[in-house]
């Protein structure tokens, strides 16, 4: 349930945010989506008992900050 | 689930959402970033912590302290590295500047 409020209430906002205005406004949107998904992930692991959603959940809080940095430089550049 | 468990939870979630409906109600990039923090930094660490009690002395809850980790460090940088592209973008700051 926890994971589902935190998809709805969570996940929506940052999404709007990805989707409009300037591209550093989008780009803080995708970081915050990518801290949602990953917890959502954690929290899913929990409530279905599956223990892989938890590697997912690694991968992807790894990915994420590697992209937003890449994303952050490629911004500057342009 | 035991009570320390719930408000855990309870708190890291509303510590997340609320942070996502600032960002989305916020006027501004710089405001915007103000946002990006406490999702990391304050409803992460509270969620991890209901799921590591829940969890117990395990493997899984090492995983999941190390994501917790990478999560509040990652938000930290991200905000810095934000908020220097954005005043680079917006010519407050030189674009060769290291700092």
């Amino acid at each position: 349930m926890g994971a589902a409020v935190l998809l709805v209430v969570g996940m929506l906002p940052a999404v709007v945010v990805a989707g409009r205005g300037r591209v550093l406004d989008r780009l803080a949107g995708l970081a915050m989506a990518g801290v949602v998904a990953t917890l959502d992930m954690l929290l899913l692991s929990e409530g279905y008992q599956r223990s892989s959603y938890v590697d997912a959940g690694l991968v992807l809080a790894a990915l994420s900050l590697t992209g937003s940095l890449v994303f952050a430089r490629l911004v500057v550049r342009q | 689930m035991t009570v320390l468990e719930i408000v855990l939870l309870v708190l890291g979630i509303a510590g997340v959402a609320l942070s996502c409906l600032g960002l989305l109600t916020a006027r501004d990039a710089y405001l915007r970033l103000h946002y990006l923090g406490p999702a990391s930094s304050l409803g992460t660490p509270l969620i991890i912590a209901a799921l590591v009690v829940h969890e117990g002395l395990s493997f899984s809850a090492v995983k999941l302290v190390l994501i917790g980790v990478l999560l509040i460090g990652s938000g930290a940088v991200t905000v810095a590295a934000f908020g220097r592209a954005t005043a680079q973008r917006d010519g407050l700051i030189d674009t060769d500047s290291p700092a």
